[in-house]
């Protein structure tokens, strides 16, 4: 694994505009290749971190480089090619057909007339093909509306899309949280296979922790919108794990404690 | 996804439980102020006198009373127009490209004589003078006139709408309060989109038909105008309530919004776009015949030349055609649509 930093994140701040605090003083260096998986409650910040990178979240204050070039209102066209996005709800377009959806991941790259009449370029094709083969799906879904396909399918085809312009790093936003247990170790085991393939970063957030121990190279635990915790997985042991769960603070300034009506709130606030 | 926490009360706050009734003063208010408006309202619409007249119409025809100006009004119509008019003769005489050996389907020649009293200027006598004169007479000729108006029509139906599609697409655009470039932009096309709306067809091809003259011209602009006014109100309205998940995904990789639009928004509203746009190919089939009747072109027009002249048969004809054609078309895209969904 190469030392030289991809994603660079620089004393990131972020103020919602009821003044809450989404992000806090955040700092975060990933290296090339490296599979870095956010950790942490809902409501921590980790989704807001991970929309930082590409820009979809503007921090308050705070620095972002991405291979080396700065994040600006001039070049985030230019780096959100080099970054590419797996979402939590998979954001397909359901009535379109898988390989449109795939075809989708490579507009960047195609000119507009050709966009509009859906004609790709041959290898652009070929890649799409060769990467639907890669998540596990077969020539007879190419044609198949994306809605039609099961969760964990629709979240092989989003990695397909993530991956058609061989990405630097990939920005995956809880991207097993719908799928059951079984269908998210095979997702992610995709995802970090073709991540390595192309010796890509992936920035994870998860709220499992059993999958963050199994497929992080590194765990980055956040709470409240602040790094608490920043190491292997080896070393997030049971008594950090607590610590990063127990007395979650709603913003209230107050720690409340955690009861089972907190709980479900908590459910619905990551939604 | 949001990632604010969730405000939780504190501990042991009371609330307060309350459940009304649903109806109040206010409401009993507001049903008589409605029932006063619609007695006015219906008074100043004659609809009291409406009531009275088809009463006495009903009256009239199970012959409890003589008089009913209603059932007068509409058997004189009826007798006049039926039977519908069928046929055209034409004097050969007065044809330029008449050529005996190739007649139209169906029709001869035939020889009239006409008797007509004529002053002889010698002897200042009148006297009866018969001339005989070739007639071409097609049994069906006036059915193939009328098929041909419709035609017409169908085809200013048709270029109306593929207008108001060609018209209302950039309209959406900028319309479309999320890919709108700014606030000016989307407001200028909003109100745009609105007057379009607000003028009639048939109002739009009185004043087209001054500018372009008598024709089909004035007719297709008119049916392309106000339809793009429709068009582009229910365009823009799907594309900001499109699911913003697919959007959000190609933004997340730079594609722009053109292409952003054609992949994530399109193929989520495009099921309504044909929808609407059906919709507008059906209504602009029935605004052709009407748009006729100020000169703009179709069927319409020469049911308002035969009407003019008290010609009812040929009025009864048209009308025949106007509904088997609409009848015939609603069939077809009845079917189309079930094919398509």
């Amino acid at each position: 694994m190469s030392q030289t930093s991809m994603v660079k994140l620089g004393a990131i701040e972020k103020t919602w505009a009821d003044g809450t605090r989404a992000l806090n003083n955040v700092d975060l260096e990933v290296p090339k290749g490296q599979f870095c998986v956010i950790l942490g409650p809902s409501g921590a910040g980790k989704s807001t971190l991970l929309r930082a990178v590409n820009g979809l979240m503007r921090p308050t204050a705070g620095k972002i480089q991405v291979d080396g070039l700065e994040l600006t209102q001039a070049s985030e066209r230019e780096l959100r090619k080099r970054v590419a996005m797996i979402h939590q709800h998979f954001n397909l377009a359901t009535r379109a057909s898988v390989a449109a959806n795939v075809l989708s991941g490579a507009l960047p790259e195609v000119s507009l007339a050709r966009a509009l009449c859906g004609w790709f370029h041959p290898e652009q094709r070929k890649k799409a093909c060769h990467y639907l083969e890669r998540v596990g799906l077969k020539p007879e879904h190419l044609h198949r509306r994306a809605g039609e396909l099961s969760g964990g399918q629709q979240q092989r085809v989003g990695i397909a899309r993530a991956f058609m312009l061989d990405p630097k790093v990939v920005l995956a936003d809880e991207p097993v949280a719908s799928l059951d247990p079984q269908i998210s170790r095979d997702i992610l085991t995709l995802l970090k296979d073709a991540a390595r393939e192309l010796n890509a970063t992936v920035i994870c957030s998860l709220h499992q922790v059993d999958l963050a121990r199994e497929f992080g190279d590194r765990i980055v635990g956040m709470r409240s919108g602040e790094v608490v915790f920043d190491g292997a997985p080896t070393e997030f042991d049971d008594q950090r794990l607590s610590r990063l769960y127990q007395n979650a603070d709603w913003g209230d300034g107050e720690p409340t404690p955690v009861t089972e009506d907190s709980l479900e709130l908590e459910a619905a606030g990551g939604m | 996804m949001s990632t604010r926490p969730i405000p939780v009360p504190p501990q042991g706050t009371r609330l307060h439980w309350h459940l009304d009734q649903p109806f109040r003063l206010k409401h009993l208010v507001i049903a008589v102020l409605i029932l006063a408006l619609l007695l006015v309202t219906g008074h100043r619409t004659e609809m009291d006198r409406m009531v009275s007249m088809t009463t006495q119409a009903v009256g009239n025809l199970v012959g409890l009373n003589d008089e009913s100006q209603v059932v007068r009004g509409l058997s004189k119509v009826a007798d006049s127009m039926w039977p519908p008019q069928m046929a055209t003769s034409e004097e050969v005489a007065r044809m330029n490209d008449f050529n005996a050996d190739e007649l139209p389907v169906f029709a001869r020649v035939e020889s009239r004589e006409t008797t007509t009293q004529r002053l002889n200027e010698d002897t200042l006598q009148l006297e009866s003078v018969t001339e005989t004169t070739e007639v071409l007479y097609d049994p069906l000729g006036y059915v193939k006139t009328v098929f041909g108006k419709m035609i017409e029509t169908l085809e200013i139906a048709l270029w109306g709408t593929l207008l108001a599609v060609s018209l209302s697409i950039p309209l959406a655009w900028f319309a479309a309060s999320n890919y709108s470039p700014n606030r000016v932009t989307y407001t200028l096309a909003r109100g745009f989109i609105s007057l379009l709306r607000s003028v009639p067809e048939l109002i739009v091809a009185l004043f087209l038909v001054l500018a372009y003259g008598f024709g089909p011209i004035a007719g297709v602009l008119a049916l392309g105008m106000h339809a793009a006014g429709f068009l582009g109100k229910f365009y823009a309205e799907d594309i900001e309530n499109a699911d913003k998940q697919p959007q959000e995904a190609l933004e997340a990789i730079g594609a722009g919004k053109i292409k952003t639009v054609l992949y994530a928004v399109m193929p989520q509203v495009l099921p309504q776009y044909v929808a609407y746009t059906a919709y507008i190919l059906d209504r602009n089939l029935r605004m052709a015949t009407v748009v006729g009747l100020v000169g703009a072109g179709g069927i319409g027009q020469e049911l308002k030349g035969r009407f003019d002249m008290y010609d009812y048969g040929h009025v009864m004809t048209i009308l025949i055609a106007i509904f088997l054609f609409v009848f015939l078309l609603d069939q077809l895209s009845a079917r189309i649509r079930s094919r398509m969904i």
